[in-house]
Order: C-alpha cells, then sequence, then structure tokens
C-alpha cells in the first residue's frame, strides 16, 4: 500500500456522458506523476458495469495490482464505485487536479457534459468561490454534441473547423432549445459549418467568460477542464471573449484537462490516506 | 448482500412505503377484539397501551409517498407537511385501522391538528397528551402522574381491558428491550458506520413503528447481526451529526443524498420517540410512577421540550463528542418552529466548540436533492480536508 512513503491512488470521474480513470503514484518526497490515464464513454451501457471493467483495465495499464492501490477514491456520480475508500465532491477535485495540471491556475472553469462551473481557488486549491449555469443545457457539452450531430461532424472535428471560420454567424446565448434552432436555419440558408460552429463557441465563450467575471477572477491563469477542455475552437472563442471584455486573465488548456476530476480524486485520496495513516500512528503512540 | 438480509431490508421498505397501515390491519385480523392507538412523534408513553392489549402505531406522516389533494385546504402556506399529509392519510380512510389517536406537545401545529381530529372523527378516541415542561417532581411529576393514569384510564374504556400492575411491568420491559437493542445499533453504527448506512438503519428502527414491539426488537437485533456479517470495507467519510429532523420525518432520498456525498451519520434525532429514554424504566414497584420518574430523569433534549439555557447545546456538543462527530448538519422541516427556533443557540454552541456546521431546510415529500448534495458534499470536502489546514 505505501512502500517508502510512496503512495499508489486511483481516482474515478463518473460523469454523465464518460469515466475517466486516473492511476498516480504519490512518492513523499518528489513530484507526484501520472501513471495511467482512461476514458470509457458509458454510451448507454449498465454504468455499474462500465465502472467494474474499466478498474482493472487501467490498473494494467499502469502496471500495478489492485492490492497495491493504497486509496482509491470516486467523484461526480460515484456512488457505484463500489471499491471506493472515500468520495470527493466534483468542485473539491477538479480544483485540486487543476493545480497539478498548471500550478499556476487561480481560477478553473470545468464544462462538463450537463453544466459549466467556474471557480476561485487558492495555490492550495482550497475553493474561495464558484458560479455554475443554471439548469438550461445551452452552456454543456452535451448541447455542442447535438450540434455536432445536426451538422454531420465528429466531436474531435469540431474545435479545428472552429478556428478556421472567416465570418462566425451570432447564435442565441440564452436557450439550448432557441440555439438549436438558430443552427437548423443556418444550415438552411447555406452558412459554412466552421462559421456556425465558431458562433455556438462564442456564444458559450461568452457565458463561461461572465461566470468567470462574477466569481472575481481578472488577472488569473484559467484552466479548462472537464469534458470539453479538449475542444481547441472553444479555448480560443475563451481568450478572444476574455480579450474583448477587457479581462486580462490567461486562458490555459493541458492535455490531460479532462482527467481533472479523476486526477483531484486520487490525489485528495492520497492526502487523505496520509492523514489517517498519521492518526492511526498517533493513537498507536499514545497507547504504548 | 446475504438473502437474509435483502430479505429484511426489502420487508423494512415496504413497511416504510406502505401508507394505507397494512400491518397494522393485519394484525389487527388476528383478534375480533385487537385495537389500534396512533401517536404522532416524538415521546408517548407506548407501555400504557400496550398493556391494556393494544398495538401502538406511529404516524409519521405520508413522506413523499402520498399526493396531497384535501389536507392542504386544511393548513395556510407557511405551516409544516406533516399535518398536510396526516389529514390527508385520516380522510382517505388510511388511518382507519387506529381506534384512538395521541398527539404528543411537540408546537402548536400539532395541538391544533388534535382539535381537528375531534372535529373531524367525533367517534374516535383523541387526547393531546401534555408532557410536563417542568421536571421538578413536585410539579411536573405529580402532574405526568396525573396523565398517566387517565390515559391508562381511557386506554382501559377503549380496549375493555383494565392493565394490571404485572401487566404494566411486562409492557415497561418489552420496551426497555427494545430501546436497549436500538440503543445497541446506534453505537455500533458509531463505531463502524460503512456496516449500518443510516438509509437502511433508519428503515429498520422505523419499522417499529407498525410492528408489535417484541417483533421489532428481534428484528433490529437480526439486523445488526446480519449487517455486521457482511463484508464492508471501511469507508473514508465524513462523520456529522443530524440535527432537526425529530417530527417530520425527511425523505428516504435525503439520507441516501447525505451519504452520496460523503458524509456518514453517526448520530441523529430521527425518530426520537422510540428512543426518548436514555435509561431503563425500573421493572419493580409501581409502574406508574416508574414511568413519571424516568420521563423526569431520562428524557432526551430535543426542541420541543424546556430546557434552561445552554443544556441543549450541551447535549448536541457531548453527541459530537461522544461519537467522533466532524460536523453536525442542521437539517430542520421547512416551517418547523421547535427545530428551527433553537438554531441559533445550537449553533452558537457549536461555534463556542470549534465545531463545523452547515443547515438546510426539507419537506417529507421534498424531490430534488441536487442543492442539498452540493451543499452536503461541500461540507464534506471541507471538513475532511481543511479542518487541519
Amino acid at each position: 500500500m505505501s512502500v517508502n512513503g510512496q503512495l499508489l491512488t486511483v481516482g474515478v470521474d463518473v460523469g454523465s456522458s464518460a469515466v475517466k480513470t486516473a492511476v498516480v503514484r504519490m512518492p513523499a518526497s518528489a513530484d507526484d506523476e501520472i501513471l495511467a490515464l482512461r476514458t470509457d464513454r458509458i454510451r448507454r451501457r449498465d454504468l455499474r458495469k462500465v465502472i467494474d471493467e474499466a478498474y482493472p483495465l487501467v490498473l494494467s495499464e499502469a502496471g500495478i495490482d489492485a492490492d497495491q492501490v493504497a486509496y482509491a477514491a470516486s467523484t461526480g456520480e460515484g456512488e457505484l464505485v463500489d471499491f471506493r475508500r472515500g468520495h470527493f465532491y466534483g468542485m473539491t477535485t477538479h480544483a485540486r487536479g487543476a493545480v497539478f495540471l498548471e500550478p499556476r491556475a487561480r481560477a478553473v472553469l470545468d464544462v462538463g457534459a450537463l453544466h459549466a462551473r467556474a471557480m476561485r481557488i487558492d495555490a492550495r486549491s482550497k475553493v474561495l468561490g464558484y458560479r455554475m449555469t443554471s439548469q438550461c443545457a445551452s452552456g454543456s457539452g452535451q448541447f455542442l454534441e447535438n450540434v455536432a450531430r445536426y451538422l454531420g461532424v465528429s466531436l474531435e472535428e469540431v474545435g479545428s473547423l472552429s478556428c478556421s471560420a472567416r465570418s462566425p454567424e451570432q447564435v442565441s446565448s440564452i436557450c439550448a432549445v432557441l440555439a438549436e434552432t438558430d443552427v437548423i436555419n443556418m444550415v438552411s440558408r447555406g452558412i459554412a459549418t466552421a462559421d456556425i460552429l465558431k458562433g455556438i463557441h462564442q456564444s458559450m465563450a461568452g457565458r463561461y467568460v461572465k461566470l468567470l467575471r462574477a466569481i472575481g477572477a481578472g488577472e488569473e491563469h484559467v484552466l479548462i477542464t472537464g469534458g470539453l477542455a479538449a475542444d481547441t475552437g472553444l479555448a480560443n472563442a475563451m481568450r478572444e471573449a476574455a480579450e474583448k471584455g477587457g479581462l486580462g486573465m490567461t486562458i490555459h488548456t493541458h492535455p490531460d484537462s479532462i482527467y481533472a476530476g479523476a486526477l483531484g480524486a486520487a490525489l485528495w485520496g492520497g492526502f487523505r490516506h496520509r492523514v489517517l495513516a498519521g492518526r492511526a500512528a498517533k493513537v498507536t503512540r499514545e497507547a504504548s | 448482500m446475504s438473502t437474509e438480509l435483502a430479505q429484511l431490508l426489502e420487508r423494512v421498505r415496504a413497511l416504510f412505503e406502505d401508507v394505507d397501515f397494512t400491518a397494522v390491519r393485519e394484525w389487527k385480523a388476528e383478534g375480533a377484539d385487537r385495537k389500534a392507538v396512533g401517536h404522532m412523534p416524538i415521546y408517548v408513553p407506548r407501555e400504557l397501551i400496550h398493556a391494556s392489549g393494544m398495538l401502538p402505531v406511529g404516524v409519521l406522516g405520508g413522506g413523499d409517498r402520498l399526493e396531497i389533494i384535501r389536507g392542504d385546504a386544511y393548513f395556510q402556506s407557511y405551516i409544516c407537511h406533516i399535518p398536510r399529509s396526516t389529514i390527508e392519510m385520516a380522510l382517505t380512510g388510511r388511518l382507519d385501522a387506529l381506534d384512538g389517536m395521541l398527539f404528543p406537545s411537540i408546537c402548536d401545529v400539532i395541538r391544533n391538528l388534535s382539535g381537528m381530529w375531534r372535529l373531524l372523527f367525533p367517534d374516535r378516541y383523541v387526547r393531546y397528551v401534555d408532557v410536563p415542561q417542568n421536571f421538578s417532581p413536585d410539579v411536573g411529576g405529580a402532574f405526568w402522574r396525573q396523565e398517566l393514569e387517565q390515559l391508562l384510564d381511557d386506554f382501559a374504556g377503549l380496549s375493555g381491558r383494565a392493565a394490571d400492575q404485572e401487566a404494566l411491568r411486562r409492557s415497561i420491559a418489552v420496551y426497555n428491550e427494545n430501546r436497549r437493542e436500538i440503543g445497541a445499533l446506534y453505537e455500533a453504527r458509531s463505531h463502524e458506520p460503512w456496516v449500518y448506512p443510516a438509509s437502511e438503519l433508519y428503515l429498520v428502527v422505523r419499522a417499529g413503528n407498525v410492528l408489535p414491539p417484541e417483533e421489532h426488537t428481534e428484528l433490529v437485533r437480526s439486523y445488526r447481526q446480519l449487517a455486521a456479517a457482511e463484508d464492508r470495507h471501511e469507508q473514508d467519510l465524513s462523520r456529522v451529526v443530524v440535527v432537526g429532523t425529530f417530527c417530520e420525518q425527511p425523505p428516504l432520498g435525503l439520507l441516501l443524498t447525505l451519504e452520496r456525498a460523503g458524509c456518514s451519520i453517526v448520530d441523529d434525532d430521527l425518530l426520537l420517540g422510540q428512543r426518548w429514554l436514555t435509561d431503563d424504566v425500573s421493572e419493580v414497584g409501581d409502574p406508574i410512577e416508574a414511568l413519571a420518574t424516568a420521563y423526569l430523569e431520562c428524557s432526551c433534549q430535543t426542541a420541543s421540550v424546556y430546557q434552561p439555557e445552554g443544556r441543549r447545546g450541551a447535549w448536541l456538543v457531548e453527541s459530537v463528542r461522544r461519537n467522533q462527530a466532524e460536523g453536525v448538519i442542521f437539517c430542520a422541516p421547512s416551517f418547523c418552529d421547535p427545530a428551527l427556533l433553537e438554531q441559533p443557540m445550537l449553533v452558537d454552541a457549536l461555534a463556542a466548540a470549534g465545531i463545523p456546521h452547515t443547515q438546510f431546510k426539507y419537506a417529507e415529500n421534498t424531490g430534488q436533492f441536487a442543492a442539498i448534495r452540493e451543499q452536503a458534499g461541500t461540507f464534506s470536502d471541507s471538513i475532511r480536508l481543511w479542518s487541519d489546514a
């Protein structure tokens, strides 16, 4: 479980469209290290089965056995993670994962399939304040996925197409239903796919910048996490929107941003393991 | 999960979901002269009902399993939910199995409900049970002895069977054993909360509101043994005490939400009436005197009973310490005067003791838990990750 103070921990982030899993090595006196990362799309399968199948696979990719894991933690909709030792709230884990991936980050924008959340954090990844989008889906990954399907493009193509837009078309920033109607109208008017996608990204970016402004983010480094963090078109639109809004923030993405929740859960798991081990040792010392 | 435990949990779940009191109807059907007496939450001397040959039945509202159609017409919008669903159950015939109804002094709303009962059901036995607020033997004790004797007379008239002293002592012993078994379960849960999740424990204890006490005692004992035999691994969750749930019960989904948010409930004031007396009632001597003395000396402390300033806060802090809890969740029904009015004093006591806390409100039919989950989740994380920082 703990060899020479070195811990192996696992984080499982159960989202609404995918299960993300991370295996982390946490040495006592060196930087923490990612051993394996894995994404499993749920695709209407039994969620518990997806989780249970993903766990041995990610351990195998990390080259470790289950009995070497010091702490397995869940986050998101994690109650189906039967092998977990602890559960952490999504905001807490994304904050921790963000600081791990981008140590300068003092604000995080977590864009998931069903909601977006902006958090202001400190250097220890403690959440100082946050704002979420409302129940409307127009700021979510699911919305973007629907639009991509209408346009007949894969999610992987969305970012590069958006970046190539020449004349972005404005869409509703208020309502997903209206925005989808806008998209259908644009297609029938012959608007280029790239321009439609850029318009969508601009609309979403405008909402996210408002969220960041609401939490008091100014000249911070902001890391985008969650499922849409890999969307380069969205990150570009965010940078443009921040500049247009006079905010001096620096928007970052990271290749592992979508694993921020799972990484944060694994890292907090290691922290808790050490706290609990310390308490147990103290009890033993006092008893002897 | 073992088949035995799964079956036991299935049974208590069915009892919980049944707002038609089928278990009570079945008990009554076993004998032509069997009668049942209902009572609202918190304390009534169930020993007297039992000794008179009747079944005490806890009426805890309709929860989230009953649509309120007529009940809303009887109460203003700023009144809690339990009287609405109780009236609804009565007007729809669901409480017809009850031959009498007791309304302990919880608050004005429950007192008014007893008045409505008299008007709506003039042919049924109804009594407002005014428990003493003065704990001096000469004042509150004398008053409570009179009340107990009056209740015993009433029950003799209702059941046609006067309980003698021996019958009373036997019933006292039956309920002593029931409370001891529930107490043992609570203690076991405090040590290993992951073995006895609140969402299971609650249903097991709650079953005692519709089952004969002897049967319930066996049920609680079986659950404790079966759950202990399960291979449930230790979980790293925040140990919390839940306060404010003594009358209108939270929906089961709320308890599940707290657990899913990373909280382990290690103590609570759910179903408080079944654990009201913190020690055994004497099984020798005058049983009425024994019950009166137990109320004065062994009552637990809650918002509906007057306490000199500071004692209730000290009681809560002591519960936190005894159960090694890391925080307190104030979880009170909306518009519950007793729970909400005492909260500022309890908050002061916790603040003085350096104990973290959070608070939210519910109704028995609350169906959306997203906001509660977020609040409980962040509270749990703040305890585990930042309390030592």
